[in-house]
């Protein structure tokens, strides 16, 4: 109940856009359809143990009623842990992680992601992993590590074949970071 | 014996002191570590799974080629890299067009997708592969008389289903349990033994809300087991329940501090490894009590 002075969103329904749940199948959320809101993948959802708005059955309720913006004004998509309890736990199969990842994915063509998300992406594309320190080579060597690990950050011709494969996927249309040639050097 | 060494963002730049850690058991326990040179990132969620999924898969793929042209499985100590190869493999190995697209990708960079090598959790591999009875044969230090709380670390229980290793019934965990336990120390459940630490998409996007968990976790294993020492079997985890107390103490919110390994950083001490090269960036003082340990 609301208490005076309080407000309170009404969401109009009749504006949800038709068609979203066919897009998030086609992005990945096929099994949405089967989801009866039974709640349980709610129950074991850290989002919804930490007070996002919107955890999964939330965000596949919101889906079915077409309430794209909604959605893309809310950051909870982002903070999904990816942990996988609910798609462990889902009595229809529907794989709920996957949903939130459809998610993601429409939000990302609509660029409604996080900074912290984009500098991810950006770091996986310009040194082949997207949690880098360029400062861990001293502390690395303390231990008596070599400063860089055997990874793309040692091997030009690696980590250029990893950014020739992510120059073939859809981050290359979607221009949210740059992608020249070169990698970091590029443009 | 040999594995591919899986290395993981987290660990090569956060925790270098678990890939230490890792490069000092596994030889020990007689098991020589590849480095699969040009790894890459497996990939984290928050970037390719987030965009494009042939991305993500060609990205782990690419991972799991590198160890095939070498004829070795993979480990990991960093349950997300666990998760995201898992499920690459996974894909691909049940779903024709996606594995035709993704080694369309590879063929570019002349490699191939073969679904011959596999993704191993560091914590299953040592006791499926190595087994309780040798890691008991082989430490030169016990833990006896030493508590500790555990945290397996979502990604290596869930989804179940898809994972080539997991526990007998994954909401009573009890692996990394019993490898605490052959090294001599307690390892009892507790309530919130399933629940998530807070770290990764979470930490990123509100630190606040990330903090809730972690301090609830923290709580709850200081009220119910008191425990010495928390262990892990994720880097993610380790960060997260190792740096957080820190900044909890500050804000008032808890007035304890419990050290925080990974399984393997306390094996390592175990086996004999210098406390301050396998587990020297601990932000929550932990050296002591290796040092203890070291002294019997
Ligand atoms: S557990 Fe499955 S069926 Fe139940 S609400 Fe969640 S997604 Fe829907
Ligand atoms: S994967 Fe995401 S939506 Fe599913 S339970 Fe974990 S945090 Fe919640």
């Amino acid at each position: 109940m609301l208490r005076s002075g309080e407000t309170f969103e009404i969401i109009n329904l009749s504006k949800g856009e038709a068609g979203f749940a066919e897009e998030i199948k086609k992005m990945g959320g096929e099994r949405i359809l089967e989801c009866i809101q039974c709640g349980k993948c709610a129950a074991t959802c850290p989002l919804a143990l930490a007070g996002f708005p919107f955890f999964n059955k939330r965000v596949i309720h919101a889906i079915l009623n077409g309430l794209k913006e909604v959605l893309l004004n809310d950051i909870s998509i982002w903070a999904c842990q990816s942990c996988n309890r609910c798609t462990e736990t889902c009595p229809r199969r529907v794989d709920p992680f996957e949903i939130m990842m459809a998610m993601r994915r429409v939000a990302v063509r609509k660029y409604a992601l996080p900074a912290t998300a984009i500098k991810g992406i950006k770091s996986l594309y310009d040194v082949g992993h997207a949690v880098y320190l360029s400062e861990a080579g001293e502390p690395r060597k303390k231990l008596g590590l070599p400063e860089k690990p055997p990874t793309t950050v040692a091997d030009p011709e690696a980590l250029a074949e990893v950014q020739s494969i992510l120059r073939k996927t859809s981050l290359a249309t979607l221009g949210i970071i740059p992608m020249g040639e070169f990698g970091i050097f590029g443009i | 014996m040999k594995v591919g060494f899986f290395i993981g963002c987290n660990i090569a730049f956060n925790r270098p002191d678990l890939e230490q850690a890792v490069r000092y058991t596994f030889p020990a326990l007689g098991v020589e570590l590849d480095d699969l040179e040009g790894q890459s990132c497996c990939p984290t969620w928050g970037t390719m799974p987030s965009i494009d999924p042939v991305g993500w898969y060609a990205v782990g793929a690419r991972n799991l080629a590198i160890a095939e042209e070498k004829r070795v499985e993979m480990i990991t100590a960093c349950s997300t890299c666990y998760g995201s190869l898992a499920k690459t493999a996974h894909k691909l190995q049940t779903h024709r067009e996606t594995r035709n697209r993704v080694n369309r990708l590879l063929k570019s960079i002349g490699k191939e997708y073969r679904g011959t090598s596999r993704i191993r959790h560091v914590v299953y591999y040592l006791y499926h592969e190595i087994g309780p009875e040798k890691i008991k044969a082989s430490i030169k230090h016990g833990l006896e008389r030493l508590s500790v709380a555990i945290q397996p670390g979502c990604l290596s229980l869930w989804p179940s289903e898809i994972q080539p290793e997991k526990e007998a019934d994954v909401f009573h965990p009890k692996i990394l349990r019993e490898l605490c336990e052959v090294l001599g120390a307690s390892a009892p459940p507790y309530s919130r033994i399933l629940d998530c630490c807070g770290m990764g998409g979470m930490r990123s996007t509100d630190m606040e809300k990330s903090f809730i968990l972690v301090e609830r976790k923290l709580v709850t294993m200081k009220k119910e087991l008191n425990p010495d020492l928390i262990v892990t079997g994720c880097s993610s985890c380790l960060i997260q329940l190792d740096t957080a107390q820190e900044f909890l103490q500050n804000k008032g919110k808890i007035n304890f501090a419990i050290p925080v390994l990974h399984y393997v950083q306390l094996l390592a001490v175990c086996l004999g490894a210098e406390p301050q090269q396998v587990a020297g960036l601990a932000r929550t003082p932990v050296l002591h009590l290796l040092n203890k340990i070291r002294e019997g």
